[in-house]
């Protein structure tokens, strides 16, 4: 009798280990929570129109030919589009100014006369004026903006903004991790007032067709 | 009438039912991957970035652990957490899972390219596992604002 068990006792003990090892994998597969951390990336609806609206910063910063730019006297009056970011960012900062290149050329020629496009450096000491100067045009448009200049001054101007960006932090290996806004704000012609927020994800389609409206001051 | 030795019998018990079951289990115990919407989107300064899916149909996980590429000799891999990014040593891919690299998000980054490729080209890349046989992916190189989200 007990031999006999036997086979259906080893038939168990296989099926028993193959379950617990199958078991685990399937724990490994749940447990691995950072599956989903890496997949979802938070979305930012396009535009978000500021029930109060921010002021327009009081910076004086330094623009791609050298020259003191003062942004409240330059923009004056005038549609403007501020995004704060770095040009050794391999992704969303060439990506949020490519789309605003492709959305701009699309606009009448007034119209992409009067619309500012500023782009206020996060990483000043390698962005230089030369170094904006040279990845503007490339990445986005050569009619863009590019400010650098002291870093606080920077950093002041963008927390005005409600957006929040660290020092670059300079790794033991050499590297350096600088931060970029999550937002372009837009502030209008009549009121010099930032009144609509765009997320890092707003396409060349959303800023085609919001952009008209943008710059009239009036809400996409 | 011959009768089975009991080892016999137990061996032979095991070695059907350890199949049957790893194939209940609906994957094997190893990872297999497959790698599936490669992009680099055409770089505007001496850097670029690549995006790409792991889908890992195995049932146990594996690590991207670098990346190679001919075109650059620093390429490393990122994490994108609130506007910064910081460079990590590898990248789970868990079992019967995916790691998706995508704009905004996680990211292969090139620096110092070699060469500017532009829209059109194509760039051999070359994945790196902590289990799996390194692969090679044929990235193509789109436009600057690609996004295959939108």
């Amino acid at each position: 009798m007990r031999k006999k068990h036997l086979p259906a006792a080893a038939f168990l003990a296989a099926a028993a280990l193959a379950l617990t090892a199958c078991s685990t994998g399937g724990t490994d597969a749940s447990g691995t929570g950072s599956a989903f951390e890496v997949s979802a990336q938070p979305k930012t609806k396009a535009a978000t129109v500021l029930d109060a609206p921010y002021t327009k910063p009081d910076l004086v910063l330094t623009d791609t030919r050298g020259e003191s730019f003062d942004l409240r006297e330059r923009t004056k009056g005038r549609p403007t589009l501020i995004y704060f970011g770095y040009t050794h960012c391999p992704d969303v900062c060439p990506l949020t100014m490519s789309n605003l290149a492709i959305a701009v050329k699309q606009l009448p020629e007034a119209d992409r006369d009067r619309l500012q496009v500023v782009f206020v450096t996060t990483d000043p000491e390698r962005d230089t004026a030369e170094e904006l100067a040279s990845w503007l045009p490339s990445a986005g448009d050569p009619s863009f903006i590019g400010l650098t200049g002291d870093f606080e001054t920077i950093q002041a101007g963008a927390r005005e903004l409600h957006i929040g960006i660290d020092p670059p932090k300079k790794n033991p290996d050499g590297t350096v991790e600088s931060m970029h806004g999550a937002q372009v704000i837009a502030f209008s012609p009549k009121t010099d007032q930032g009144y609509v927020f765009y997320g890092e994800d707003t396409d060349a389609d959303t800023w085609a067709k919001d952009l008209p409206k943008l710059v009239k001051g009036e809400k996409p | 009438m011959r009768r089975i030795p009991r080892r016999t019998a137990a061996a032979l018990a095991a070695a059907v039912a350890a199949p049957l079951l790893l194939a209940g289990c609906g994957s094997s115990a190893a990872p297999e991957l497959t790698v599936s919407g490669a992009f680099m989107p055409q770089p505007v300064s001496d850097m670029a970035a690549g995006f790409l899916t792991v889908e890992n149909t195995g049932g146990a996980g594996d690590r991207l652990t670098s990346v190679t590429s001919g075109i650059s000799d620093e390429v490393s891999i990122h994490r994108t957490e609130d506007g910064r990014m910081t460079e990590v040593d590898s990248f789970d891919i868990p079992a019967e899972g995916s790691l998706d690299l995508e704009r905004g998000g996680n990211h292969i980054m090139f620096t110092a390219l070699k060469e500017r490729p532009e829209e059109g080209d194509t760039v051999s890349v070359e994945l790196h596992f902590e289990t799996s046989d390194p692969i090679t992916v044929d990235v193509p190189v789109k436009a600057a604002t690609h996004n295959p989200e939108h």
